[in-house]
């Protein structure tokens, strides 16, 4: 399983470029002018609706932190590394049928479940891989702008996304249990993923509806960069991206593979 | 053949819903035979394979390999296997020779000398990403991957599809000596020239039902009825002369097939001077 998991990482080692660069670059930007906006944000939260500031987990920007988390790890980072995470899992699965090399691997003696378990360990992998070059890129532009980004906060910030991002993959699984169309794979689970974050901004809008967040992964995300990161939800989330994984096994391998 | 039975599948049946895959295919296949599966496109010859390797589950009957059940030992056939799956790929980045690595740590194999001899015989280049190579090339990629580990026994879905004619003449060649081994060969094909060349046996399935299994020179003389005979001569030969034999009824010139004309220019030459061009 390390063995295809490690062939997994080198065949999409490009998305540290293709991923990890922009989604770093963005951040480092956001820290590099905090300190040229730092004065006229006070004012410009202060005006927002109260609702507007709920719904978008803003209460205010009087640090770097809050300022990165507000423009980047509320909304932009979250979607974008869930949606490497399906890709990275249909790259693994659909997209090895697609290409054909599905049936060379399992022409060799490893069980369906092995090559599952190392896809959605290098899709894993990968994610992880990103956030770090997203953190080491922010840090450099804090560096840079001398902003005073807390290295502890900011790697709490961007891990707090590798548990969402892995439940998104453990859905890519499941669904691949039903079909090896990359698109099809990449596509329903980014909409659950779209989905899950309107359910959570229509759960803390409307108070009486709050129950209705805890379908959504936002839920249970937080803003690990300025309270730290939740050890309770992060392996709760974690757990169970790694038991979709599980099942998504089990129904890949009473699939067909068909040519 | 009353030898080993490598391959045994008793009524192998496969629905794709409604759709019939193959239903009832019995045969079996044995250490140190080349079997052929013969019938056009769908007629269930992808599909006959596909489930003897596991990736399609049968809707009934079964299939056992090296006397082990195709479904629930699936992991230990495919250890003592070699197989070509039909339209051969494996992604556009990696190189035959990433792949090859791969494959030979998940086989535990640590010796790649075969494999390099068999890239050199197929003058194939292991270290282009495979998405640069022409379709012929790929193919003799997948030929290297399936047998460079020596296996008990080969699976190959159309094997010969994109080689040219020099490289599935080596192609020939190696199946004959993977047979002198003992290693039993399941291919699948609709060249029927090649099958005749290097098969023992075939099966003839159409619309999913195996409709015949026969050794190759028993299917040839319930047909040929024996009744025409080629002759080559070393000079152009006089035809009347021929026909005026007792009991010839006609004499017609043979005209060499194209392949035959090509082959003759290539004869005795070095593989280097017949390079297949790139994508």
């Amino acid at each position: 399983m390390i063995a295809l998991a490690l062939a997994q990482l080198h065949e999409r080692r490009r998305s540290l470029l293709s991923w990890g660069l922009p989604i770093g670059a963005w951040s480092a930007f956001v820290v590099v002018i905090y300190p040229s906006v730092e004065d006229a944000l006070d004012k410009a939260v202060a005006s927002y609706p109260e609702a507007l500031k709920e719904a978008f987990g803003i209460s205010e920007l009087s640090s770097v932190e809050q300022y990165l988390n507000a423009e980047m790890l509320s909304l932009i980072v979250p979607l974008a590394v869930g949606y490497l995470a399906a890709r990275a899992v249909a790259s693994g699965l659909s997209g090895a049928a697609e290409s054909g090399r599905l049936d060379v691997l399992l022409s060799a003696p490893v069980s369906r479940r092995a090559v599952v378990a190392a896809s959605f360990a290098a899709a894993a992998g990968e994610l992880a891989a990103v956030l770090a070059v997203a953190v080491l890129l922010t840090m450099l532009g804090s560096a840079i702008a001398g902003s005073g980004l807390s290295f502890a906060s900011a790697l709490a910030g961007y891990a707090s996304v590798w548990p969402l991002a892995l439940l998104v993959a453990g859905l890519g699984v499941v669904v691949t249990g039903w079909s090896l169309r990359t698109a099809v794979v990449t596509g329903s689970v980014t909409g659950v993923l779209v989905a899950m974050y309107v359910i959570d901004l229509i759960g803390r809008l409307d108070p009486s509806l709050d129950w209705i967040r805890y379908a959504s992964v936002f839920r249970y995300y937080g803003r690990a960069i300025e309270d730290g990161i939740d050890p309770v939800a992060f392996l709760g989330v974690t757990a169970v991206a790694v038991a979709l994984g599980a099942l998504g096994a089990l129904l890949f391998e009473r699939r067909d593979l068909a040519a | 053949m009353g030898g080993v039975a490598v391959i045994e599948t008793e009524g192998l049946t496969k629905f794709y819903g409604a759709e019939r895959g193959i239903e009832d295919v019995t045969v079996s296949v044995e250490a140190g035979e080349v079997f052929a599966f013969l019938g056009p496109n769908g007629a269930g010859k992808t599909t006959t394979i596909r489930t003897l390797l596991d990736l399609l589950h049968p809707s009934r009957g079964s299939a056992r390999i090296f006397g082990l059940d195709s479904r629930r030992e699936s992991v230990a056939i495919r250890r003592r296997l070699g197989n070509l799956p039909g339209d051969f790929g494996y992604g556009k980045h990696s190189s035959g020779r990433e792949a090859l690595a791969l494959l030979a740590r998940l086989r535990g194999v640590r010796d790649l000398g075969r494999a390099e001899r068999l890239a050199e015989r197929f003058r194939a280049d292991l270290d282009r990403p495979l998405g640069q190579l022409s379709r012929g090339n790929r193919q003799k990629i997948g030929l290297i991957l399936a047998m460079f580990h020596e296996p008990e026994l080969l699976i190959l879905d159309e094997p010969t599809s994109g080689l040219d004619p020099l490289m599935q003449e080596e192609f020939l060649a190696l199946v004959r000596e993977e047979r002198e081994r003992g290693c039993a060969v399941f291919l699948s094909s609709h060249e029927l020239d090649e099958v005749e060349r290097v098969c023992d046996r075939v099966g003839i399935i159409r619309g999913g039902r195996l409709i015949a299994v026969e050794r190759v020179a028993d299917l040839l003389a319930k047909t040929a009825e024996r009744r025409r005979v080629e002759v080559e001569f070393a000079e152009p030969a006089d035809l009347e002369a021929v026909r005026a034999l007792p009991g010839v009824v006609s004499a017609e010139y043979a005209r060499p097939t194209l392949e035959e004309v090509f082959l003759t220019y290539y004869r005795g030459e070095e593989p280097e001077a017949r390079g297949e061009g790139e994508e």
